[in-house]
């Protein structure tokens, strides 16, 4: 296994409203979803999961229900909401925008300049 | 918001609380759970995967923290946290808790006490329109004017838009059961209206009732009408008799209306009839008001008023001097001013002292609480979150404080309303208003985040690693916060001897005071004013008669050993002052002739004060009007008016007929008696005969004036003489019903309220002093046992080491005696700057009293020592191994 990269500052809410955005997730879910996407190869802190979670949904970005989960356990389920889903698109933009910035910046050859 | 539906959405809210902590558990456990599940899939057993799972997921209670601080709710939830902790903190140091909320609540009650006193008598304008407009125009600032003066100032100034004048006046009222002497104005019809006030019900006096004959009306006051009136709402058109004439009640004024505000026991109001006394420029007897022109300035009103009495006086020589227009504020509240800002700045340091300790009691327990916030710290608590938490314990502590306070400051003021003399104007208006209670909560606030803070502060930056090392064990203590406590003892120490200091400059005030010879014998005397008017005995040629059998049936009263009479009873009656002609001597010019404080009295007068006769002879029974007329002069008048001669057998005049005068001849010297004010040395004073004097006997033919319709009735007693005052009374009474008697009164009880305001301030001072001192001792006794303890281990190591315990006890007791040093220091820089603005408060002793300052400095030192000895003592009966391997 690859060496785990640790989360840039502030991207975790981005990586939680994605993964909800794919399916109604619970807390726990959503972890599993975001190591499976990256390959394992981030490492989030689980603790630091729920905070955001509650921030999240305390903005009205996700809300959330109770549900049954797989083992048929009462699970609570957060799914994205219309707000929430334009946020995913206005800071997905950002992102891409700034990381083609970046490794523009940061590939640049003396030739370029 | 009705209280059921607030009550309902409290519940809700915590019911929802409730709810969601119940979810974030369930959310928790349910991720712990299904993270092992997953890890057991990986081969891990039951316990090992559980235990994993929870290293991952990290503190759940942190976790758990900052969701409730994500979605807000923590602010209301640490608030309560903290609240409990507060309280459990507070309930397991219940002498501390004890201590600080008594302390906090006598400095925060005393503080609004005095101020509202300050803000009711000193602040607050006068209930007139306007009031800041209006003026007084006084000779001297103080005495009164005459007519026919008052109207050329009226009519000549440019500077006031309105000015009028009032005689003071008290007649009795008769004619309704049991006849009273009461006290009231004449007015001109121009004052009322220049006051701004309307009546409750009724009328003002309107234009040309201060005509002679039509000023038989009057208006009368709120108290005057439910004590005498019922309260009753026909009194208009009702008619009462004053001094046995008819007025028609045209008005009543409202609730508190005063008038005038120095003369405070007013009680009504009737017009003020010249008459012939428009050209009198003698006689003077009116206070003039006046209000100012919209844009005219005091200065200007001052300047032109000193043109017209300028012209006045070059016009009519001897009068209009040193006129003063005085703001009617000031002359009211003027007196006062600069004790009630003493009181003030002494309770201001009281508040001071009683911060100072609240807060090094907070930073000693701050101190020894450093394990805990250390213990928190470690735990992941932040540094605002433990500021927060100190911040609401102090809170907490400042508000129960306060409370105590309020409820304290509401009795205190009460009571100092109830000691006050009556030398204060308004203090019957002194309330407990929003602004004293804005002024308690301030400070209340102010003190407990003051002390709060620092604390806070200094447990907040502490080095969480060493402090858990070192196992709470911290033998020195950090160099600035040694000098923040002692910096509050100091300066403890330093309001404290101020406070004493002025404490015992007012205590030697009135030990000066008391040792002052009032010339006569106070003790065992009762005097009552007795008053003709409106009943039989004021007919013409009844008052002869009348008052010697009056007196003869008063000294044959058991218990009585001597009675007289005299027109105005020395501290406690008018002040007259008379002028006259010595026989032989040039005619002096105008104004500059002798004069004397003009008192008349019956025979038995000296005898019943115990006023000791220097030569001559006093008034005897065989003084009347048949015999020739003869006059007592006191020791004063004798040394003034005599200088180098005999005046025994010297005649005297006091008429205005300078061409056929009538004289009465010196036959008795007195000793000087106090006339007005306790303070000052009296002037020369000349005592008639009254039975040989027509105007105060009414004979037929006399002046008739109001002042002349009573007489003071003074009687020694064997025993208690306010026993005998009924018994006085039925006897007056027994000769006429209609008799007005007021003003019952021991003459022990006069001389104290002659030092009443003295007193008053002494009794203030004392109290803040001693509270200052319990506070200051408090405070070093503190600090020296809690710097004592903090350094056990060190004693322990200098005892082992060889130290004596004389040594160790010379060492804990010179750490606490240096702040006390330095404290006494400043405070005897502070006090020589802070007595002399108690200069006006003084007698007989110099602000920089020597005694004083010394004797309060060794005093306060002597308390120090005793502070610092008793914790002292203490630490050095550590048994040094037991210190060592303590801790």
């Amino acid at each position: 296994m690859d060496k785990q990269l640790e989360l840039l500052q502030g991207t975790l809410d981005m990586l939680i409203l994605k993964a909800v955005s794919l399916s109604p997730l619970h807390g726990y879910g959503v972890l599993l979803r975001i190591q499976q996407i990256s390959k394992e190869r981030l490492e989030i802190q689980q603790g630091s999961l729920y905070p955001a979670l509650y921030r999240l949904e305390h903005q009205g970005w996700i809300t959330s229900e109770w549900g049954e989960s797989e083992n048929n356990r009462r699970a609570r389920y957060y799914r994205l909401t219309a707000a929430g889903k334009r946020r995913l698109q206005s800071e997905t933009k950002r992102w891409n925008e700034m990381t083609t910035v970046i490794a523009g910046i940061l590939n640049a050859t003396p030739e370029e300049l | 918001m009705n209280l059921a539906a607030r009550f309902k959405s409290w519940m809700r809210a915590m019911l929802r609380r409730a709810r969601t902590e119940r979810e974030m558990d369930e959310e928790m456990r349910f991720h712990l759970e299904a993270r092992a599940a997953d890890l057991m899939r990986n081969g891990l057993a039951k316990q090992e995967a559980l235990r994993q799972a929870r290293l991952e997921f990290g503190g759940t209670e942190t976790t758990k923290n900052q969701c409730r601080d994500a979605i807000g709710v923590s602010f209301l939830e640490t608030l309560m946290q903290d609240i409990r902790h507060g309280v459990r903190t507070m309930t397991r140091a219940p002498v501390f808790t004890f201590i600080t909320i008594a302390v906090l609540a006598l400095g925060i009650g005393a503080n609004t006490a005095i101020f509202s006193v300050v803000d009711a008598v000193l602040l607050r304008p006068l209930a007139y329109q306007d009031s800041d407009r209006l003026v007084t125009i006084l000779m001297n600032g103080d005495n009164p004017v005459s007519v026919a003066n008052y109207i050329d100032w009226r009519d000549q100034n440019r500077s006031f838009s309105a000015m009028g004048a009032a005689d003071y006046w008290s007649p009795n009222l008769t004619g309704i059961d049991s006849p009273e002497h009461i006290y009231g104005l004449k007015v001109t019809q121009s004052l009322f209206p220049m006051l701004g006030i309307d009546p409750m019900f009724g009328r003002l006096f309107v234009e040309g009732e201060d005509k002679e004959g039509a000023d038989r009306e009057v208006i009368l006051s709120y108290k005057l009408w439910q004590r005498r009136f019922s309260s009753d709402s026909n009194v208009l058109g009702k008619q009462i008799l004053l001094d046995g004439n008819a007025y028609v009640v045209v008005g009543v004024m409202p609730r508190g209306f005063t008038f005038a505000p120095f003369w405070a026991n007013g009680e009504l109001w009737v017009p003020n009839a010249f008459g012939s006394r428009i050209h009198n420029r003698g006689g003077n007897s009116l206070r003039i008001f006046a209000r100012l022109k919209d844009g005219a300035s005091l200065t200007q009103a001052r300047a032109e008023i000193a043109g017209i009495t300028g012209r006045l006086e070059q016009q009519f020589p001897g009068t209009n001097r040193n006129v003063v227009v005085t703001p009617l504020k000031e002359k009211v509240v003027g007196p006062i001013e600069t004790p009630l800002l003493v009181l003030l700045a002494a309770v201001i340091f009281v508040l001071l002292i009683t911060c100072a300790n609240v807060a090094h009691m907070l930073l000693a327990r701050a101190a020894s609480r450093q394990k805990e916030v250390a213990v928190r710290a470690a735990l992941g608590a932040r540094r605002g979150r433990i500021v927060r938490q100190f911040l609401t314990e102090s809170l907490l502590l400042g508000g129960l404080g306060g409370a105590a306070g309020l409820a304290l400051a509401a009795i205190a003021t009460r009571a100092l309303i109830a000691i006050s003399p009556d030398s204060i104007p308004r203090v019957q208006s002194v309330t407990i208003d929003w602004r004293a209670a804005l002024f308690l909560a301030g400070a209340t606030i102010l003190t407990s985040v003051g002390f709060g803070l620092a604390p806070a502060r200094q447990a907040s930056s502490i080095d969480v690693n060493d402090t858990l090392k070192e196992g709470g064990r911290s033998q020195s203590e950090s160099k600035s916060r040694n000098r923040l406590r002692s910096l509050l003892v100091i300066s403890e120490f330093a309001l404290a001897l101020m406070l004493l200091i002025g404490a015992g400059l007012m205590i030697r005030t009135f030990a000066a005071l008391q040792a002052v010879d009032a010339g006569f014998n106070p003790h065992n005397v009762i005097s009552m004013v007795v008053s003709v008017a409106g009943s039989r005995e004021a007919d013409p040629g009844r008052r002869a008669v009348f008052y010697p059998h009056l007196l003869e049936r008063v000294r044959s009263l058991p218990g009585v050993q001597a009675a007289g009479g005299i027109n105005h009873l020395p501290l406690a009656g008018d002040i007259w002052g008379w002028p006259f002609a010595i026989e032989g001597r040039p005619k002096p010019r105008p104004g500059e002739s002798p004069s004397a404080v003009y008192r008349i009295v019956t025979p038995g007068y000296f005898e019943a004060m115990r006023l000791p006769l220097i030569r001559g002879r006093v008034i005897a029974d065989t003084d009347t009007s048949a015999a020739p007329a003869v006059v007592i002069i006191n020791e004063r008048a004798a040394a003034e008016y005599w200088t180098g001669e005999d005046p025994i057998g010297k005649r005297v005049s006091f008429d205005d007929d300078p061409k056929n005068p009538t004289w009465v001849t010196v036959i008795g010297i007195v000793k000087n008696a106090k006339q007005d004010n306790w303070t000052v040395e009296p002037a020369p004073e000349i005592y008639l005969a009254a039975f040989q004097n027509h105007d105060f006997m009414g004979d037929a033919g006399a002046r008739a004036a109001d002042h002349e319709t009573y007489i003071t009735l003074v009687a020694r007693t064997a025993g208690d003489p306010a026993a005998l005052a009924s018994a006085i009374k039925e006897a007056a009474w027994s000769f006429d019903r209609n008799l007005a008697i007021s003003q019952v009164v021991t003459m022990d009880s006069i001389v104290a309220d002659a030092t009443a305001q003295p007193r008053f301030e002494m009794l203030l001072l004392t109290i803040f002093a001693a509270v200052a001192l319990v506070l200051a001792s408090v405070g070093i006794y503190g600090v020296i046992s809690y710097a004592a303890s903090r350094r056990t281990h060190e004693i322990g190591v200098r005892m082992s080491l060889g130290a004596t315990r004389s040594q160790v006890l010379l060492l804990v007791v010179q750490q606490g005696m240096r702040m006390a040093l330095a404290g006494c220091m400043l405070g005897i820089a502070g006090a020589l700057v802070l007595a002399r603005l108690m200069t006006k408060l003084l007698y007989g002793v110099h602000p920089v009293d020597p005694i004083t300052f010394a004797s309060v400095a060794i005093g306060l030192g002597i308390v120090a020592i005793v502070a610092c000895y008793l914790p002292a003592r203490r630490a050095i009966r550590v048994n040094p191994v037991a210190a060592l391997r303590c801790e």
